[in-house]
């Protein structure tokens, strides 16, 4: 007889589902922060900016979802 | 006798683009810099953004947020407090502590993104005000020179006089917008700068 499902009931398994659901907002975000920078880019150009935000930006997208990878590897 | 009523310095409009610096506040003719509703020869006369100093408070709190943990982890062993030990805590204090370090890079991004994208632009036409006041609204409000009647500048404060900077705000015609650039650098010579451009249109 299978008591994987017991699993469900255990405390660890919440908390690694809503700290797992919370980073997948937090990757959200982090593509709402690049597509602002973008749109910020085009309204307004200035020397060298536009390219190092935008990388700072994919760097920051990048990073968070290499956590969210890390989390459902070791939690 | 000698009159005590300095007449302000002449402001000079130099026809030389001058490099500007990726942290500039205050910059007369800069190069390479230009927004998207402009026309091909309209120039940019005047470029502002708040003084540097204004970014200070939230240094102050990154530095704060990226060494609280650390200061954390220094107390816990006096404490007596043992719970890093099992390895099921680590992974999750590693976890959390990666996360929360991602969010204080978030709250140091944007609040540079925020001083960086708040920006007042003179130009040979226009007077421009792009305003980045959330992560998710900004708002871009453009007036002709014709249109404006009055510039005035309010500088008060201890800190806004030793480090020379203000609020500039730019009244319009009718109904308007009035625009406002707060705590720019040298808001005296941007008066005398867009007061000199309103004569000449």
């Amino acid at each position: 007889m299978d008591f994987n499902f017991i699993s469900f009931l255990h405390p660890a398994f919440w908390i690694k589902a809503i700290t797992l659901i919370a980073i997948g907002f937090y990757i959200i975000f982090t593509f709402v922060v690049f597509t602002q920078v973008k749109v910020m880019a085009q309204i307004l150009s200035l020397p060298h900016a536009g390219t190092v935000l935008k990388t700072i930006s994919i760097i920051h997208i990048i990073l968070a979802i290499s956590l969210f990878v890390m989390a459902i590897v070791i939690l | 006798m000698t009159d005590i009523f300095v007449a302000p310095k002449h402001i000079a409009f130099p026809d030389d683009p001058k490099h500007m610096g990726i942290f500039s506040s205050f910059s007369q003719n800069p190069e390479g810099v230009s927004f998207q509703t402009q026309k091909p020869h309209e120039t940019i006369i005047l470029f502002l953004r708040s003084h540097f100093v204004t970014n200070l408070s939230w240094i102050i709190i990154g530095l704060m947020l990226i060494s609280f943990p650390i200061i954390i982890l220094m107390f816990i062993p006096k404490l007596g407090i043992d719970f890093l030990s099992s390895p099921s805590a680590s992974r999750f204090t590693t976890v959390y502590a990666l996360f929360y370090y991602l969010i204080v890079f978030s709250y140091i991004f944007i609040s540079f993104l925020h001083w960086f994208y708040n920006v007042f632009i003179v130009s040979s036409e226009r007077v421009v005000d792009i305003d980045y006041s959330d992560i998710v609204v900004h708002n871009l409000a453009i007036t002709n020179l014709s249109h404006i009647e009055d510039v005035n500048y309010t500088q008060s404060g201890f800190i806004p006089t030793l480090f020379n900077y203000g609020d500039l705000f730019v009244q319009t015609a009718g109904n308007e917008k009035n625009f406002e650039a707060l705590s720019v650098p040298r808001p005296r010579e941007a008066t005398h700068i867009i007061g000199d451009l309103i004569e000449k249109k």
